[in-house]
């Protein structure tokens, strides 16, 4: 028995020895690439580059189900968005409430044909309208049958060769489409973009824009603001050094059509569309030999609301897992495989062992260090270090995020949002860290049962966020 | 080492990574604080002298003193900002005065840095603040490796007047991104008189590999000039340029456009009659008629979605064609004209854009 914990106990300091120093790499490639991104962002003369014709015309995709709520003020803002050339394209996927009823009203919708070739298939679509007050709009009628299958709906009858997807719920920032495109116009081999998601709970937010960037009172929201900018400010700008991330948001991620196309657009079977999206791409160029590829930038920012309770939140972060576990497993074929180059040998075995068994390994930790306390097998003293060791890093690489948030961006112009921030970083490891862990545990369960089912997501309302952070 | 002693030396340096970090975060906070409180005034003293000197009531020598005090990326900024508002021979009068600034000589010694963002600040000083003596040093950075520094460099064709300059972007034209490509081409569209002697050269060229982007180029130009290297090049055997050649002599109402559009839209390559067929909508010449009415018994549906949409801006023959079409045997180009003819006008419109 107690060599048994021994040599457990081993195994978790070897893997906690290798998971960290993979993300002090994360860490240390981040530098270079917020110093580039952030120097790129201050020289643009974006009022040139506006008018000039060489922006990629953009198809803006929104699925739409039972939002009659918000749609209005959602279309409207993203019609407003500050772009030359763009489309809007809003899939109302089957919606019981009146979402469609909303749309036909405020933007005096007429009937048109269908006049596109169905080059993804999709569940059946009713009716195709167009906008006699917004030219640029276009909306589709078409029978439930989830995000991915609108998205794909939307893909079809797009008519730009960027696309890209947006959640009805999430504020783009007006400059947000011109900053996404910079990429292109430097001339790289691009695939997809992501930008950076950001948590609106809190914030002040004015005609469908965030006028004000608050970090919230309440800790769990608050805690997921440290959460999304160490994973989009160091995590994802770290992987742009190491070959590209395997995930962009699903809020927020421009992608060239036709290789959408190539792949056969969103996977209708997996909880996580987005992860799948990209992993699938990545594995389409890298068979293809076509040199790509798929950068993360900071600058442009879509807002979020993120979950207040925890039972929506537990629901969500087991969903996300599951949707990992799905995902590892579906494309097992190309980890460790040097085929997929940089993907196959970096980022497939961080996604799998780094991230995909963390809770398992972190649970099995707890577990057997409470066992070997009480069987006196463990040195209390010993124990208490290695938690100290394992939070503490935790809690440098969110102050990490914090570090790079200040000297880049500075959302948070306010010095009490900082010492918020600061407080939700040290704050994150006792509690909320060991909460997601089962959460995460809980996906290995239901992956067998519940591999589609996502769960409801309880929105306040960006007005009402508003409104409370402003009282 | 024991693994305690191996934890506890990483505790250690964790807490002390901690604090640094922490102090690096007040510290970065009050370096910030106190550098905007003492140049924001300096640049609200800048605009207002610039202001005053676009209005004739301040001098030259002002505003570049005022520019002088801030900091080179802000100076470049503020440089940036006016040249919009501010041109012609005033505007040469402050470049040329920028010469013997020191600042400015700093900046433009930077075109040779092993820093890419020193060479960005210099492409982008030079983009609004260039002279003829700056054209050996903008060559240097359309050249650059970095593709940021290029795009900077290449906003200066809009103000220097420089036959090399025109010559170097127009050879890296066809190699860049089709958004690069776009961008070099808004900036190069103001050269136009370099522009179209070389580009006149450059279609003799006939097994350049560049061929297309070059032909896709020019036809944005519109010029009159470049017609005839258009329909000559309309029986080139790359699909490619053909494809290019029948999109650009669409902007071109000629009867030999219409002559070598109408060869094209019989084209063996499917892209290039749709492209043809649209190019016979645009220059709307009754006598092609009959060839975009035959465009809409095509087997490829994007030729005879375009032949549709063609025929709509022949006014009333062309829909007569339509209306033959939507009652006729052949079920293909009838399934087409009843979609053409169900589009309302704004949808056309879209179409056509």
């Amino acid at each position: 028995m107690s060599e048994l914990i021994r040599v457990t106990d081993v195994v978790i300091l070897a893997y906690f020895l290798a998971l960290n120093t993979f993300y002090a790499l994360l860490l240390v490639l981040s530098i270079p690439e917020i110093w580039e991104q952030t120097r790129l962002a201050e020289d643009e003369d974006f009022q040139r580059l506006m008018q000039s014709d060489a922006l990629p015309p953009i198809t803006i995709l929104v699925p739409a189900h039972n939002e009659s709520a918000t749609i209005e003020a959602s279309v409207t803002a993203i019609l407003t968005l500050e772009y030359r050339n763009f489309e809007v394209v809003v899939v109302n996927d089957g919606s019981k409430d009146d979402t469609l009823e909303r749309l036909r009203h405020a933007f005096d919708l007429y009937e048109v044909p269908r006049t596109y070739p169905e080059t993804l298939s999709t569940y059946p679509v009713h009716a195709v309208y167009r906008s006699r007050t917004r030219t640029r709009l276009l909306v589709i009628d078409k029978e439930n049958a989830g995000k991915a299958d609108s998205l794909n709906a939307a893909v079809n009858a797009s008519r730009f060769p960027l696309v890209i997807a947006v959640d009805a719920d999430t504020l783009i920032e007006p400059d947000a489409l011109l900053r996404l495109t910079r990429p292109f116009l430097l001339g790289r081999q691009i695939a997809a973009v992501g930008g950076t998601v950001r948590v609106a709970n809190g914030c002040t937010v004015k005609d469908g824009r965030v006028s004000d960037a608050r970090v919230p009172r309440r800790l769990l929201p608050g805690i997921q603001v440290v959460e999304y900018l160490r994973a989009f400010l160091f995590g994802r700008l770290g992987w742009n050094r190491l070959g590209g991330s395997l995930v962009i948001s699903g809020a927020f991620g421009l992608f060239r059509k036709e290789y959408l196309h190539a792949i056969g657009g969103y996977q209708t079977r997996s909880v996580v569309e987005d992860m799948d999206l990209v992993i699938r791409l990545h594995r389409h160029l890298q068979r293809q030999k076509i040199r790509y590829e798929i950068p993360f930038i900071p600058d442009p920012v879509a807002w979020t609301e993120v979950p207040e309770s925890g039972r929506i939140l537990a629901r969500q972060r087991e969903r996300w897992h599951r949707g990992l576990i799905a995902a590892m497993w579906q494309y097992k074929g190309m980890l460790f495989n040097p085929r997929y180059g940089r993907v196959g040998l970096i980022a497939m075995p961080f996604f799998t062992f780094g991230e995909m068994i963390a809770p398992l390994v972190e649970g099995a930790g707890y577990i057997v260090t409470a066992v070997g306390l009480a069987f006196g097998v463990v040195n209390t003293s010993f124990a208490l270090l290695f938690l100290l060791v394992a939070w503490g890093y935790g809690m440098l690489l969110s102050l990490w995020a914090v570090v790079l948030e200040e000297v880049s961006f500075r959302r948070y112009g306010r010095l009490g949002d900082l010492i918020r921030l600061l407080c939700y970083a040290t704050l994150e490891t006792f509690g909320y860290r060991q909460r997601t862990v089962w959460w995460r545990l809980k996906a290995f369960f239901t992956v067998f049962t519940l591999r589609q089912r996502w769960g409801e997501m309880t929105r306040k309302g960006f007005e009402d966020a508003g409104k409370q952070a402003a009282g | 080492m024991t693994s305690r002693q191996f934890l506890l030396i990483v505790a250690i340096a964790q807490g002390a990574l901690l604090v640094g970090l922490v102090i690096l975060i007040v510290l970065n906070r009050w370096v910030r604080v106190r550098r905007s409180a003492r140049i924001h005034p300096l640049r609200i003293e800048l605009d207002a002298l610039m202001q005053r000197w676009s209005l004739g009531q301040a001098s030259p020598d002002e505003v570049l003193r005022a520019m002088a005090r801030l900091p080179v990326p802000i100076a470049i900024d503020a440089l940036v900002t006016w040249s919009a508002r501010i041109g012609g021979d005033r505007w040469q009068e402050l470049s040329r005065g920028l010469e013997s600034q020191w600042w400015a000589r700093a900046v433009r010694a930077a075109s040779r840095s092993a820093r890419w963002w020193k060479r960005l600040d210099c492409a982008r000083f030079l983009s609004v603040a260039a002279t003829s003596h700056d054209v050996g040093r903008v060559l240097r950075l359309l050249r650059d490796h970095h593709p940021a520094v290029q795009i900077a460099a290449a906003t200066t064709l809009e103000r220097v007047g420089s036959s090399a300059l025109v010559t170097a972007a127009l050879e890296q034209l066809p190699f860049l991104g089709p958004t690069v490509q776009a961008y070099y081409a808004s900036v190069l569209k103001r050269a136009r008189p370099a522009v179209l002697r070389h580009l006149q050269q450059l279609f003799r060229r006939l097994d350049d590999p560049r061929l297309p982007r070059l032909i896709e180029f020019a036809g944005r130009l519109e010029e009159p000039v470049l017609r005839e290297g258009f329909t000559t090049l309309a029986t080139h055997p790359e699909a490619e340029v053909r494809s290019q050649v029948a999109r650009a002599l669409g902007k071109f109402p000629h009867l030999e456009s219409v002559a070598a559009l109408g060869y094209l839209v019989a084209d063996e390559a499917w892209p290039v009659r749709a492209q043809a067929a649209r190019s016979l909508g645009m220059i709307a010449d009754p006598k092609s008629l009959p060839a975009v009415r035959e465009a809409l018994r095509d087997p490829e549906w994007w030729v005879r979605l375009r032949a549709g949409l063609a025929l709509t801006r022949f006014g009333a023959p062309g829909r007569n064609v339509l209306l033959e079409a939507e009652v006729g045997g052949d079920p293909e180009a009838r399934d087409m004209a009843a979609l053409i003819l169900g589009l309302s006008p704004q949808a056309l419109a879209e179409y056509a854009a």
